[in-house]
């Protein structure tokens, strides 16, 4: 027994071991707003004045809005920027190949990306609104910007004026892997100059605007949770019934 | 079966309950799987309302819109085939537009001009004998497959049947009906808006 | 025989006058009665041997989530991630059918492992079973390849890569590996053409096959009657009617208890479906919601979790562990030599087998071997019947270290299933490679381990305590 403990605390020391540190920069908690239909609107507005000129949509289709609260009229009068039907899909303006030349990389569709950047480090939804809030000042860049999330992206700051120009400041440290070798570790923002909104007012059109491309990546989350309550609950009541019945049987094996 | 001859109360109302509840449980499951079937959001945006811009339409004239797969006609008629549509309430066998087997004529379409412009005339252009659709004929007087005293219309070419101006189908014609005033209505003098009526959308 | 129908009263119900006539020309009645209500199964099953039932149940619902979702999937390389999309959002119920269809997926392999390892604890694959455990391992085969193809099917980035990885291996094979691996894919790389191809083979060519393998499962299992956790067998025992003392009509006894054991499950089930379809990124791949990129390859591919047993043992045959490998058929070369009695041609054969097979680990390199080593890790599952030489079936009447034994190997499986999900780094190696000399000891030496120690007597009579 006492070489069987041994092998079993062995085995379990093995995540520990087998877990190697990947260095990358660490991803804040997005707010929550999907609840909120005026955050989730706010969001849809910011979505589409400023990433739906690059990036495409194009599993999202602008009536879907509805169900964050907005009517068909409000949709057409406000929102609806590259179609001039509301049952059109949310297409970009720009052409792929010409963005492609223009940034170095087409920009990704974006229906279903706060889905596709979870991962072991937080969240797709972490990752988007640390990505969009880590912009900074760069001029060895065509674009004149760089990011701390994706280091060397070919997307500027597009929200620049609501968050003002920030430089990233850096400092040399000795690479904790390797003694010989020296990191620049990031240490903190410096306004340039200031933008439209204050710190807090940015962060939250940020979150907003996350927790509209998160419920855009899945706009049925809403309804499968709320459906799921009641499912479980039937189900519950369905398992009482059977586990009585099924007693009634076993009662006559001997 | 057991070793008993009867099924206690007890079990027998356990059975019932099981039975009500599964069966709840897979009318559920066959709704949901059954609702797939139901026009998905892209079938009905691509059947959404069609806007058409009739500004540029001269008298006489008739443009085709495509409208949930089917043409839709857009005739500007003249005054003089908006008057000739009284010769031949005669000869056509539903003048009135009453029989509702094939389709039912919305009440703005229930008068003379079958539209509710008299100028504008919105019908879908498929006989609703076996679905070809028919060519237009507005030249009036005597033509092969038409009578002598042809006030202009359509004439299906698969069967032969003939329409008048309005879309009325004349008598002992194979179609059964009247061409179809789809749900339509102007938003402005400018535009038609086809699929969409004052019930809302079709 | 000439024909006979039964006559009934001119006033019996019609019902039974409809029954008596299809009895008379089908088997209705007769296949109800052996498979159901004169099926006699042991009394004592217990919570392990719900699992072929529950087994059943998911590929029920696969099957029927899958034709729905066939209505509206698109098999074609531009619009294929679109089309699951298109599901999701413009179907109506459209993501409750995906939902169930990825979590079934999963549930399949959970339900048939736990299956299959009451297969192993109560030896039901012995005789006179052997036939019903190799038409099941068949399944579990045809399972495999049946979510290997399906996987292809959404055409993510995990999709694309999965495939082209596993595809790119059978390139591993010597001399007929790159044209094999061509005529797989039907194109240079993994493509519309190899998309178009799983799709037939997942919608309809295994699902066939699984539905005929299924069947004959269960007439096999039913041919000689159940197993039971005492390794007892119930028809030694008959009254005088013939029926097994410790014998249960299948139904009512066992189809109510699934029936409630069902509700459990879809209780488990549905609370998946509906609160956490992604279950972390296990069930639905993260990397997954990216359209694939043939230009692209993600930094980090993994088979889904289900696979990644299997997964780690390919991995751990690296070009160092060669050497190990020889030494360890070197070493059961001689123990075949020196320690069974076979006749002397065997211990020949084998000799000149393992000397082969040591040539071979040196001139083809170690990821043909590894190919080798994940394909055998599964097909030595068929030899079960033969290798468990114990005198006794089932764990309980076994010797108490052999628990130990066993223990070992499930906590080797499952390490090896977490190493596989995880990237592979030196320490991972090492303890996958300690661990897939673990998972062939654990088969290959089962002849001399299976027998050796103290038995306890098996009784006569299942061990049956009344609920």
């Amino acid at each position: 027994m006492t070489l069987l403990k041994k092998l079993i605390a062995t085995l379990l020391l093995v995540p520990g071991l087998v877990l190697a540190a990947e260095s990358t920069f660490p991803l804040d908690q997005a707010p929550d707003h999907t609840k909120d239909l005026a955050a989730l609107q706010n969001g849809a507005r910011l979505f589409v004045n400023y990433c739906l000129n690059c990036h495409s949509a194009s599993s999202m289709r602008y009536n879907k809005l509805k169900d964050i609260g907005l009517t068909e009229e409000q949709i057409k009068d406000n929102l609806l920027f590259t179609s001039d039907k509301v049952g059109d899909m949310m297409t970009v303006s720009m052409a792929p190949k010409d963005a492609k030349v223009w940034f170095g990389a087409t920009p990704p569709d974006l229906s279903v990306i706060a889905r596709a950047k979870a991962s072991g480090e937080g969240s797709g939804p972490d990752w988007l609104y640390t990505y969009l809030r880590t912009f900074y000042k760069d001029d060895t860049r065509p674009t004149g910007w760089n990011n701390l999330v994706f280091p060397n992206v070919g997307m500027p700051h597009v929200l620049w004026e609501l968050q003002g120009v920030r430089a990233a400041k850096f400092e040399d440290v000795k690479d904790p892997h390797d003694h010989t070798k020296v990191v620049h570790k990031f240490a903190g923002f410096e306004q340039v100059t200031p933008g439209k909104m204050t710190a807090l007012e940015y962060d939250k059109s940020v979150a907003d605007l996350v927790s509209f491309m998160t419920w855009m990546a899945e706009p049925a989350q809403t309804t499968r949770k709320r459906l799921g309550v009641w499912v479980l609950l039937f189900l519950g009541v369905f398992m009482v019934i059977t586990w009585r019945l099924n007693a009634s049987y076993w009662k006559n094996v001997k | 079966m057991s070793n008993e001859k009867q099924v206690d109360s007890g079990r027998r109302g356990l059975l019932v309950a099981t039975c009500a509840a599964g069966s709840v449980a897979g009318l559920a499951t066959t709704g949901v799987l059954v609702s797939t079937f139901q026009p998905s959001e892209r079938a009905k945006a691509a059947g959404a309302p069609v806007e058409v811009d009739i500004s540029s339409l001269t008298p006489g004239e008739l443009r085709t819109v495509e409208w949930r797969g089917k043409p839709v006609w857009i005739m500007k008629r003249t005054p003089e085939q908006v008057e000739s549509l009284k010769k031949v309430d005669a000869q056509v066998a539903d003048p009135e537009s009453k029989r509702t087997q094939f389709s039912t004529t919305p009440e703005y379409a229930m008068n003379e001009w079958r539209s509710r412009q008299k100028d504008i005339l919105v019908v879908v252009g498929i006989c609703p004998h076996l679905g070809c659709s028919p060519t237009s004929k507005f030249q009036t007087g005597a033509q092969p497959s038409l009578p002598d005293d042809w006030q202009g219309g359509f004439l299906c070419p698969c069967h032969g049947s003939t329409f008048d101006l309005a879309g009325r189908v004349y008598k002992n014609k194979p179609s059964p009906d009247n061409l179809q005033v789809p749900p339509y209505m102007f938003e402005g003098d400018a535009k038609l808006v086809i699929g969409k009526d004052e019930k809302g959308e079709a | 025989m000439a024909f006979h129908e039964k006559q009934l009263p001119a006033d019996a119900p019609i019902a039974d006058k409809a029954l008596n006539w299809v009895d008379a020309r089908f088997p209705l009645s007769a296949t109800w009665k052996a498979h159901l209500s004169e099926y006699y199964a042991p009394k004592n099953f217990n919570f392990l041997y719900v699992f072929g039932s529950l087994a059943l149940l998911v590929l029920v619902i696969q099957i029927v989530t899958g034709i729905f979702l066939v209505m509206h999937y698109k098999p074609d390389a531009n619009v294929a991630f679109a089309s699951v999309e298109y599901i999701m959002r413009d179907v109506p119920w459209g993501w409750l059918v995906r939902y169930m269809h990825s979590t079934g997926a999963s549930a399949f392999f959970v339900v048939v492992y736990i299956h299959m390892l009451r297969g192993l604890l109560y030896g039901s694959y012995r005789k006179p079973r052997e036939l019903v455990w190799l038409f099941g391992v068949g399944i579990f085969l045809c399972l495999m390849a049946e979510a290997f193809f399906g996987y292809l099917l959404p055409w993510g980035q995990m999709s694309f890569w999965g495939a082209q990885v596993i595809v790119n291996l059978f390139g591993a094979i010597p001399f007929i590996g790159p044209d094999l691996s061509l005529w797989i894919r039907g194109d240079y790389v993994v493509s519309d053409a190899t998309l178009n191809r799983f799709f037939a083979f997942h919608v309809i060519a295994i699902p066939l096959v699984l539905i005929g393998l299924v069947v004959a499962h269960i007439v096999a299992l039913h041919e000689v009657g159940s197993s039971n956790p005492d390794g007892v067998e119930i028809k030694e025992k008959l009254d005088d009617k013939g029926v097994p003392l410790d014998g249960i009509p299948f139904h009512p006894y066992y189809s109510v208890h699934d029936i409630f054991v069902v509700t459990i499950f879809l209780t488990i089930f549905t609370a998946v479906v509906f609160f956490a379809p992604e279950m972390g990124g296990y069930f639905l791949e993260y990397n997954n919601f990216v359209p694939a990129d043939p230009l692209k390859t993600p930094p980090h591919i993994a088979p889904v979790w289900y696979f990644t047993p299997f997964y780690s043992i390919l991995r751990a045959t690296t070009s160092e562990f060669m050497v190990w490998l020889a030494v360890g058929v070197a070493a059961y070369v001689a123990l075949i030599i020196l320690k069974t009695r076979l006749a002397s041609k065997f211990k020949i054969a084998s000799a000149v087998i393992g000397l082969a097979l040591i040539a071979g680990m040196f001139l083809f390199d170690a990821k043909f071997w590894g190919v080798v080593l994940m394909g055998v890790s599964v097909m030595i599952m068929f030899g079960l019947p033969w290798l468990d030489t114990s005198p006794v079936k089932s764990i309980r009447y076994r010797p108490s270290w052999h628990k130990i034994v066993y223990i070992v190997f499930g906590v080797t499986f499952l390490v090896l299933g977490y190493l596989g999900v995880k990237p592979p780094t030196a320490i991972g190696t090492a303890i996958a490679q300690i661990c897939t000399f673990i998972y062939f000891g654990f088969f290959l030496l089962m002849p001399w381990w299976s027998a050796m120690g103290t038995f306890k007597p098996v009784p006569d009579r299942v061990v049956f305590h009344p609920h």
